[in-house]
């Protein structure tokens, strides 16, 4: 498969964020080499939420590590594309974007938590048990955002001070902050981390901050957890956000309002958000536009509006008809058969083909390519293809319903 | 109405019975054990000592009346290795060193498997009424194994064997009171666990008996981490054994490798070595063999670092 | 007593659709234990005075969010664990049923001995916990049970083949080759087929291990089957495959189940009735259709609210919402109505006490930092003892502003320090129950029903 950089060309008018090209991730095991992620390319316009939606073990995690190049190598190894990453400044003034994939660690470290932000799942394990918040917070400060810490000086700190706030103070300058002339400024910073930490997470909405710090991860219930990430999250003000399953850890109620919040701080920022879930009735509620991930591919990319009320990859039209809704009778829920396959070393084909009813011959030995030609929008299915660039007949080719529904 | 179709399937599974398939994953875990070369060369130290025990009859004429006794040359007394008749030499009593290191490996096969043989099943039967059954029985199982476990293995098999007196058989006796509690420990803490998996209720939920629910589902699915354990057991009652023979716990004369060692250690100083060296290497390479292989099991077996 | 019975027969509402399982009045604590000795100090108290009945033929789901007691009450059900309190029977008639309420509702030393008589039968007849021999038998092969996770209930050292067949080995219904293809029946009754006799279950998806799992239970022709949470761990396009294939198995043999579940979306594709449970207390029941067109309780409101694509006007524009606060512990779970804490539209009647108010406190201040003690008369009335007089009376004025919730200031008839003591002492409420509120919807809402809201 090739890059799919022409569907999205079009869109490339809009600032972007970030720019996925054809992305492939694949891990070596002992049964062969998995195509977790295999030709994956998307846009992330600034200022935009989109949410990237599929099935367990279709390769989101692994697509949104790849982003911060969290995926452990080995056994995971980046076998192609390529990460466009465009900071504020280089939004701003036209300047060139980094290749996340391929910049030097040192200016990654930087980008961690200070451009791209991540929130995790499972915010019990993202914490750490032997910290208070207080310090979990404001090592987010300590790490991105030293200026703030030293504000009140204006930049005539003394050296060991500068040096605190950027946690690199040593045990000599650490003793001396207990002594005059230190003492009373090492408190003043003391007290600059504690007011920053307290407004990151009163910006969550969290009850009583001040108490919130105090405490240890074990102390706070689920959805208190996943708002400490988040405040964390958001203390660098971030280019882009990347959310992988915020909520689902978390009670139907409560996700609710952890929802509410990510959206209403998103607008507040204008962070732009990578969304991912595999819940398609969460994400139609919080996104812009989605793009549907299918077995390591992009099956289709789409508005909200057009995702759900005109799908055009089958995946998606049968994804969409197999969840429980209002319009549903019990029996006639609309079932994809069979499962997901396997993807240790797979042929060339559309990763579909064994579930579709519509697939083809061609389907099975032909990777299809995310082209919006034909749909209008990327869509990955030979459906969509045109006979002469495959050079098949048209009559070879799945037959499906072109027209918008 | 419902999917029947499986991701792709290989047309040979279809046809295959359910002993093949047994077969098949005995054979797919044999393998994987196999893969890592230190298990394998533990595995084929094990085979050839095996091996030696068992043909000891064969390649060395048996002692009468009881083979298990050193057969004595009295005219070649601390003959040297490589002496015609004696090729690992002779002890001070003119002990041939080849026959003992042969019987001994004999010996020494009998005596780990009586002692793992016992010990495992009392510690499984043991175990398996603690935990299975729990509450009272189990506080008052758990309280005696305690008890046992806070002496040292060796100290408490010494004062079991001092006080029942020097003899090998006691040192077999010693080392079977000494050793089950371990298993009895493992297996607990196993159907413990095992216990609350929900396809033990599954098992309730049809009715089936608390004793077919734990032979089906309990036992096989707690016993792997026994069987590791009887495996390194195998070397260590070796080594347990031998020092205490080599303290005199054992009946002199005996063909056991820490007897040996014991009876040749006199000659070292005067430079006639090969009395308790051989002996000696034939408990460190036991007791290695059985451990490398152990340890590449527990790989394999133990359900907490990865495998099946 | 005859005429007992005779006046009952008329009433109930399902005529024809007799109940397989019948709950009254269901508890299941469990005992908290603290402290080297393991003293019991407390009690979780898991599943509430549950009481309902699933009808014949018919699904009834059960609902609520995590911990609140949905599978607790289902494994009793299921005979797995003892309940602590309350009954539960197999097939009670409707008509015993209400004798039973309205024996129970005489003081014990006014029952006469033909009453007393009677229960005794029923409960020997019908009781699942006194059952014995083989009437014993009968329920355990009539009530199965389809756990969460298809992986850890299927013996990982079992073949398919004994997986499946073990029920029908169990009651000597098969064996040898009869017993191969009374198992190959099945499989293929659940979508799969021969080929798949001799696989260990690590060796499926996890839909089709879902799958097995169904296959066993219905070895032995069940009547009743426990679906605990069947899907929550599939992906949604082979969830969709599983609830059909339930589907299409209920109407083929007539089953009865109860669907356990937190996705109000498939419980609403599922079931005929839904029970909603919060912390181990009905909140309301009604049919499927009534519950969703009229919900009669805030708590369903918020979960509606959680999920708007369930609401028949909902679409991508209709607002979600969510609760604020958190689950209260269940050992300690808060009085009058359970849901008060975290109820959007909760009154001063509906059960506010004493630690609501240091909860709050504790939320948003840091006075408590400064209590000494607590000395608790109730529930309702408690003094709390503070280092010193500013900070009592601090705690007074902050209780008394307007930050506090409307209801819970109402609620509160007495606020006065005393020192460095401050007495709080909140309006004294009954417990809630859940009442008919017509065609048999029940609430336990005092908003819904005729328990005294107004104050
Ligand atoms: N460190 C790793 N080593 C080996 N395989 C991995 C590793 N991380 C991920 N994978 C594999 O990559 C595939 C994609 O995984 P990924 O975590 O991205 O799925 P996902 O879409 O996030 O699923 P979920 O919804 O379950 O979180 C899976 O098949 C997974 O087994
Ligand atoms: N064996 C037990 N001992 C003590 N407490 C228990 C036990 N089993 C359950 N509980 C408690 O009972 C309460 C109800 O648990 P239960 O598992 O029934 O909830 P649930 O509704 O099934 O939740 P979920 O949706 O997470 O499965 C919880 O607070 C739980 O901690
Ligand atoms: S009874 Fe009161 S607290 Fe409970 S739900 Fe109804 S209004 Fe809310
Ligand atoms: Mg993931
Ligand atoms: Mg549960």
């Amino acid at each position: 498969m090739t890059a799919a950089a022409p569907a999205t060309a079009g869109e490339k008018t809009a600032a972007l964020v970030a720019s996925v090209e054809d992305l492939r991730v694949h891990f070596e095991l002992k049964a062969g080499v998995l195509h977790a992620v295999d030709g994956v390319s998307f846009d992330i316009a600034d200022g935009e939420t989109l949410g990237l939606v599929g099935e367990t073990g279709c390769g989101k995690s692994v697509t949104a590590r790849s982003f911060l190049r969290l995926i452990p190598t080995p056994p995971g190894r980046y076998a192609g594309g390529r990460i466009r990453f465009w900071p504020k400044e280089a939004r701003q003034s036209g300047g060139e974007p980094v290749d996340l994939l391929q910049v030097p660690t040192s200016d990654m470290l930087d980008i961690r938590g200070n451009r791209i932000a991540m929130i995790f799942q499972d915010p019990g394990k993202a914490l750490n048990p032997a910290l208070p918040i207080r310090e979990q917070v404001a090592e987010v400060f300590y790490q991105h955002r030293t200026e703030d810490l030293l504000e009140a000086w204006n930049g005539r700190a003394p050296r060991p001070i500068r040096r605190a706030a950027s946690q690199r103070a040593g045990k000599l300058e650490r003793l001396a902050f207990k002594f005059p002339p230190l003492r009373s400024q090492s408190k003043r910073l003391k007290r600059r981390v504690d007011e920053l930490v307290g407004d990151a997470l009163a910006e969550t909405q969290i009850h009583n901050p001040r108490k919130i710090m105090a405490s240890y991860p074990h102390e706070l219930s689920g959805g208190m957890k996943q708002r400490v990430m988040i405040a964390q999250a958001l203390a660098c003000n971030p280019d882009l956000l990347i959310a992988d399953e915020p909520t689902t850890a978390l009670d139907v109620t409560i996700q609710a309002r952890i929802l509410e919040l990510i959206r209403e701080l998103q607008h507040a920022h204008q962070t732009s958000v990578l969304y991912i879930s595999h819940d398609l009735s969460l994400v139609r509620r919080i996104c812009d536009r989605i793009a549907v991930m299918y077995a390591g591919r992009i099956a289709e990319i789409g508005t909200t509006q057009q995702v759900f009320h005109d799908p055009r990859h089958p995946y998606t039209q049968g994804l969409l008809a197999a969840v429980p809704s209002f319009a549903h009778r019990r029996g006639e829920l609309a079932a994809i058969e069979g499962t997901v396959p396997e993807l240790i070393d797979p042929d060339p084909s559309c990763r579909f083909h064994t579930r579709c009813a519509f697939a083809t011959d061609i389907c099975g030995r032909v990777d299809p390519v995310l082209d919006g030609r034909v749909a209008g929008r990327p869509v990955a299915c030979h459906g969509y293809a045109s006979p002469e660039e495959l050079g098949v007949a048209a009559a070879e080719l799945p037959h499906l319903d072109r027209s918008p529904a | 109405m419902v999917d029947t179709a499986a991701p792709r399937e290989p047309l040979t599974r279809t046809e295959s019975g359910p002993l093949a398939v047994r077969l098949r994953r005995a054979g797919e875990l044999t393998r994987e054990v196999l893969r890592n070369p230190t298990t394998l060369m533990g595995l084929i130290v094990i085979v050839t000592l095996i091996s030696l025990a068992f043909l000891a009859p064969l390649l060395t004429e048996p002692n009468r009346p009881d083979a298990y006794q050193m057969p004595r040359d009295w005219g070649a007394t601390n003959a040297p290795p490589g002496t015609p008749g004696h090729l690992l030499g002779t002890t001070s009593t003119g002990g041939d060193v080849l026959y003992g290191v042969l019987w001994g490996a004999r010996t020494s096969l009998r005596m780990s498997l009586i002692v793992v043989g016992v010990t495992m099943t009392v510690g499984t039967i043991m175990g398996s009424i603690a935990g299975f059954i729990g509450g009272k029985v189990d506080e008052f199982i758990m309280r005696i194994v305690d008890v046992l476990l806070a002496i040292p293995e060796l100290i408490f098999a010494l004062a079991i064997a001092a006080v029942l007196g020097p003899s090998f058989a006691n040192i077999i006796f010693a080392l079977s009171v000494v050793f089950w509690v371990k298993y009895a420990r493992i297996i607990r803490g196993q159907i413990i666990h095992v216990k609350h998996n929900e396809y033990v209720d599954s098992a309730r939920v049809i009715g089936d008996s608390k004793l077919n629910i734990y032979r089906k589902d309990v036992l096989p699915n707690s016993v792997t981490p026994v069987v590791v354990q009887a495996t390194l057991d195998m070397g260590n009652i070796v080594l347990v054994g031998a020092t205490l023979s080599f303290i005199g716990l054992a009946e002199a004369g005996l063909a056991e490798w820490g007897v040996l060692v014991s009876e040749g250690q006199a000659g070292i100083s005067s430079g006639r070595w090969w009395a308790s060296t051989f002996p000696g290497a034939m408990v460190f390479l036991w007791a290695l063999a059985f451990n490398l292989l152990g340890d590449g099991l527990r790989d394999v077996l133990d359900p907490r670092t990865g495998g099946r | 007593m005859t005429t007992l019975r005779d006046d009952t027969v008329a009433t109930p509402a399902k005529v024809g659709n007799e109940p397989v399982i019948t709950l009254r009045g269901v508890e299941k604590y469990f005992p908290v234990r603290e402290g080297v000795f393991q003293q019991v100090v407390g009690h979780v108290r898991a599943v509430d005075n549950v009481s309902f009945e699933i009808p014949r033929g018919q699904t009834v789901g059960l609902v609520g969010e995590s911990g609140c007691g949905k599978t607790t009450l289902g494994r009793c059900i299921a005979g797995l664990t003892d309940a602590t309190g309350g009954g539960i029977y197999f097939r009670l008639s409707v008509a015993d049923r209400q004798f039973l309420d309205q024996v129970d509702a005489i003081p014990q030393e006014q029952r006469t001995q033909e009453q007393r008589d009677r229960v005794e039968r029923l409960e020997r007849a019908h009781r699942i916990d006194r059952l014995k021999g083989d009437a014993w038998r009968t329920y355990r092969r009539n009530c199965q049970f389809v756990f969460q996770d298809a992986f850890s209930s299927l013996n990982p050292r079992q073949l398919v083949k004994d997986i499946v067949g073990r029920p029908l080995k169990v009651y000597k219904e098969a064996s040898g080759p009869g017993l191969t293809e009374r198992v190959v029946g099945l499989l293929e009754s659940v979508g799969l087929g021969r080929q798949h006799l001799y696989r260990y279950p690590h060796e499926f998806s996890g839909g089709q291990r879902q799958r097995i799992s169904i296959a066993r239970a219905l070895a032995l022709d069940p009547e009743f089957i426990v679906l605990d949470e069947p899907t929550s761990a599939l992906d949604v396009s082979v969830q969709s495959q599983i609830l059909n294939l339930l589907h299409e198995l209920q109407q083929e043999r007539g089953l009865t189940y109860l669907f356990i579940t937190h996705d109000l979306g498939v419980v609403r594709l599922m079931s005929d009735d839904i029970v909603v449970m919060y912390l181990g207390e009905v909140m309301e029941h009604a049919t499927s259709e009534e519950l969703f067109a009229s919900p009669r309780h805030p708590y369903t409101d918020a979960l509606l609210a959680a999920n708007p694509d369930l609401l028949s006007d909902g679409d991508e524009d209709t607002e979600m919402r969510g609760l604020e606060g958190t689950l209260p512990d269940p050992a300690r779970p808060p009085r009058g109505c359970r849901f008060h804490t975290r109820c959007p539209v909760a009154t001063p009647r509906c059960g506010w006490e004493v630690d609501d108010a240091v909860a709050w406190l504790l939320d948003n201040a840091t006075v408590l930092d400064g209590l000494s003690g607590v000395e608790r008369a109730t529930d309702f009335d408690s003094v709390l003892r503070f280092g010193d007089e500013a900070a009592a009376g601090e705690a007074a004025s902050l209780l008394e502003s307007s930050d506090v919730p409307a209801s819970m200031r109402t609620a509160m008839v007495e606020l006065g320090t005393d020192g460095a003591q401050l007495r709080i002492r909140f309006e004294e409420v009954d417990a809630v129950r859940l009442e008919d509120v017509g065609g048999g919807h029940t609430t336990s809402c005092i908003l819904h029903t005729s328990q005294s809201a107004g104050s």
